[in-house]
């Protein structure tokens, strides 16, 4: 016997009482403003959102926060401080030393503030490896709570995608919380 | 006769500012779950129904691992079973044979420290390399994980910044965190840039989709698997979760309990191959499938690794992980090493003092204290009661049963009160140990009644 038909019998020997599948049905929490929420949360995670106002331009925002970044990756066409397309290199170890990387978000979480990125880069690596990340996302994209995240998320196509809330961190150093464990020291959230 | 956690604990007792500082930063963690707890109306409804899905995946695992199978292997990844940690490590090694690779980057597993992977693939000549920041310093300073979200609680920054000034060429005397985080940073970017293999646990198993999902703070776990052409995933099987619904609820309730945390940095979905590489699924059953029978403890299982019942036991915090004989410590690890070998690892039922926190505040609904008070009830059967306690009992009964002896006995009872300390503390009487009895007093409440005296 195959230890796969090994473990399935030893299951359904083993298995007493088989219980129903409840109801998932939930009065989850909503935010008067979801933005708001958002911005509040990713604030407290260690990231920095900036809301775009009217007659700002993403280029220079980006810019102003990031002025001494020499490398920036990106793949987006609207995207014009990029100074190389990450899609263009073959091999994802290239990409070390990458100041910032710009991506895009399909939606945000306010309880929470998680973005949700699937893989658009053609190598994932670009969402980890920078020292920085700038994600923009649709103001008019944030869902309250994960329940409903992963209601939008049932039917989704992807090959690999990340719920990313604020900058890589750690606190295994006597519980004192330190950014850029191994990831982006900082996270930018602009709503655009 | 001393339990083996009781004389362990005993020595992390005798550094008390250690002691102290480790009972309140784990206290501090629990407390900054409450908050967050509160902050969700629903809180105790998500508790519910995590608690209720668990218990429908766990009596429905032939099907759902099954669906799984079939959906992770639409997604081109190749899923190996393995029922027990030999057989685990075995898949494991062949893979990395396959591919000549000589070293594994690898994130914080509990299971593959519960198969001992890790010793087994450097008797074969595999450099294993842990890549949670927490990991990576015990590692490199030959230690275990006290804590299985908070690894390295028990160890102190000048202890860490001797370490990596001697291994890594830190500046001597330079203990600050952000200093050594970046530094380990440094050190482990060139271990991501030239693995060979990546290797991560699960949190989650999503039947529906065939993904596993990996919860992280660090992004370890994500840039482990961003350079190597080969993943391999491992989960022990009640890790399964049917769909992504569901899936929602538990990320809600993880990070939560277990850091105070709203989520993880990083709740990381891994779905298909690399490009032009290999995913490799190992499901691992290794005495899963017993528990299945034991009506006692099959709620176990529903356990998601998020550590909170570690950070509210109130033994725990005051004896640390290193205390306990199982790898897993606190509650869980109490139930989960009687489930692995209850003869061997029956010296950790003691370390509860029955306050029943864990069960209280467990997001899946475990209880924990309630099946170390039924561990207690077997340990005569398993040969490991306590001696002292067993004769003491035994007499009690005796006495118990025979009413005029019982009065007889309690009459002379305030004796006691005043005999010299070696008869009363000593080595017959094992509740005497770190305790100090109250005095009898002077009439029995039966005598109090009788004279009229109880108002």
């Amino acid at each position: 016997m195959s230890s796969k038909e090994d473990i399935l019998a030893r299951i359904r020997q083993n298995t007493r009482t088989r219980y129903e599948m409840p109801d998932l049905k939930l009065d989850a929490i909503t935010y008067e403003d979801k933005i708001h929420t958002f911005i509040e949360q990713l604030k407290a995670g260690g990231g920095e959102a900036h809301l775009l106002q009217p007659g700002e331009k993403v280029d220079e925002v980006i810019r102003s926060y990031y002025p001494d970044a020499k490398r920036i990756a990106s793949n987006l066409p609207e995207i014009g401080c990029a100074t190389f397309n990450p899609d263009e290199l073959s091999d994802p170890r290239e990409l070390d030393g990458t100041d910032l990387a710009i991506v895009k978000g399909s939606f945000g979480v306010a309880e929470n503030a998680a973005v949700w990125l699937p893989k658009q880069t053609r190598h994932k690596a670009v969402f980890f490896i920078s020292n920085a990340l700038v994600i923009l996302l649709d103001k008019e994209e944030i869902v309250h709570n994960m329940n409903e995240a992963y209601r939008r998320l049932a039917d989704a196509d992807y090959d690999y995608g990340v719920f990313m809330s604020g900058p890589s961190k750690t606190a295994d150093i006597e519980q004192a919380l330190v950014f850029g464990a191994h990831g982006p020291i900082r996270v930018t959230v602009v709503l655009v | 006769m001393t339990t083996k956690h009781a004389i362990a604990g005993t020595r992390f007792i005798a550094n008390e500012t250690q002691e102290k500082w480790h009972d309140e930063t784990l206290w501090m963690v629990r407390a900054k779950r409450d908050k967050q707890s509160r902050s969700l109306p629903e809180w105790e409804r998500l508790r519910d129904l995590a608690s209720a899905i668990k218990m429908y995946s766990n009596s429905h695992l032939d099907t759902l691992l099954e669906e799984f199978e079939r959906n992770a292997v639409a997604n081109g990844a190749i899923v190996h079973w393995a029922k027990d940690a030999e057989e685990h490590n075995r898949i494991v090694y062949d893979i990395l044979k396959q591919h000549g690779a000589k070293n594994l980057i690898k994130s914080k597993s509990m299971l593959t420290e519960e198969c001992e992977m890790s010793p087994y693939l450097f008797s074969k000549g595999i450099d294993v390399v842990e890549s949670d920041l927490g990991e990576r310093i015990l590692q490199l300073m030959k230690l275990k994980p006290s804590h299985i979200v908070l690894p390295a609680i028990h160890v102190k920054r000048q202890a860490i910044g001797q370490m990596m000034e001697e291994k890594l060429g830190t500046e001597p005397g330079n203990y600050d965190p952000t200093y050594l985080t970046h530094a380990m940073r440094r050190h482990l970017r060139d271990k991501f840039l030239h693995a060979d293999v990546a290797m991560t646990g699960a949190n989650f198993a999503v039947a529906s989709t065939g993904e596993i999902v990996v919860c992280t703070n660090e992004g370890n776990a994500d840039m482990g698997t961003s350079f190597p052409k080969v993943h391999i995933a491992t989960f022990g099987m009640e890790k399964i979760v049917p769909n992504r619904e569901a899936l929602g609820v538990f990320t809600r309730l993880l990070a939560r309990s277990g850091t105070g945390q709203p989520v993880t940095s990083y709740t990381s979905h891994y779905r298909r191959p690399p490009e032009g590489g290999e995913f490799h699924i190992i499901i691992v059953d290794n005495g899963r499938s017993d528990i299945l029978a034991d009506a006692d403890h099959v709620k176990t299982l529903n356990c998601i690794r998020c550590g909170e019942c570690m950070n509210t036991c109130p033994v725990y915090r005051r004896t640390g992980g290193y205390s306990y004989t199982y790898f897993i410590p606190g509650p869980i690890g109490i139930n989960l090493g009687m489930l692995r070998n209850p003869k061997q690892f029956a010296d950790n039922v003691s370390a509860c003092s029955l306050c029943l926190s864990c069960s209280n505040v467990c997001p899946a609904k475990v209880d924990l204290g309630e099946q170390i008070y039924k561990w207690r009830q077997k340990l005569d059967r398993i040969g490991r009661a306590n001696p002292e306690k067993k004769l003491m009992s035994a007499g009690m009964k005796f006495l118990m049963e025979r009413p005029a002896l019982f009065n007889t006995a309690l009459k002379f009872a305030p004796v006691v009160n005043h005999l010299p300390r070696f008869m009363v503390y000593n080595a017959a009487n094992a509740w005497g140990k770190g305790r100090e009895l109250p005095a009898f007093a002077k009439e029995s409440f039966n005598d109090l009644w009788k004279k009229n005296k109880v108002k």
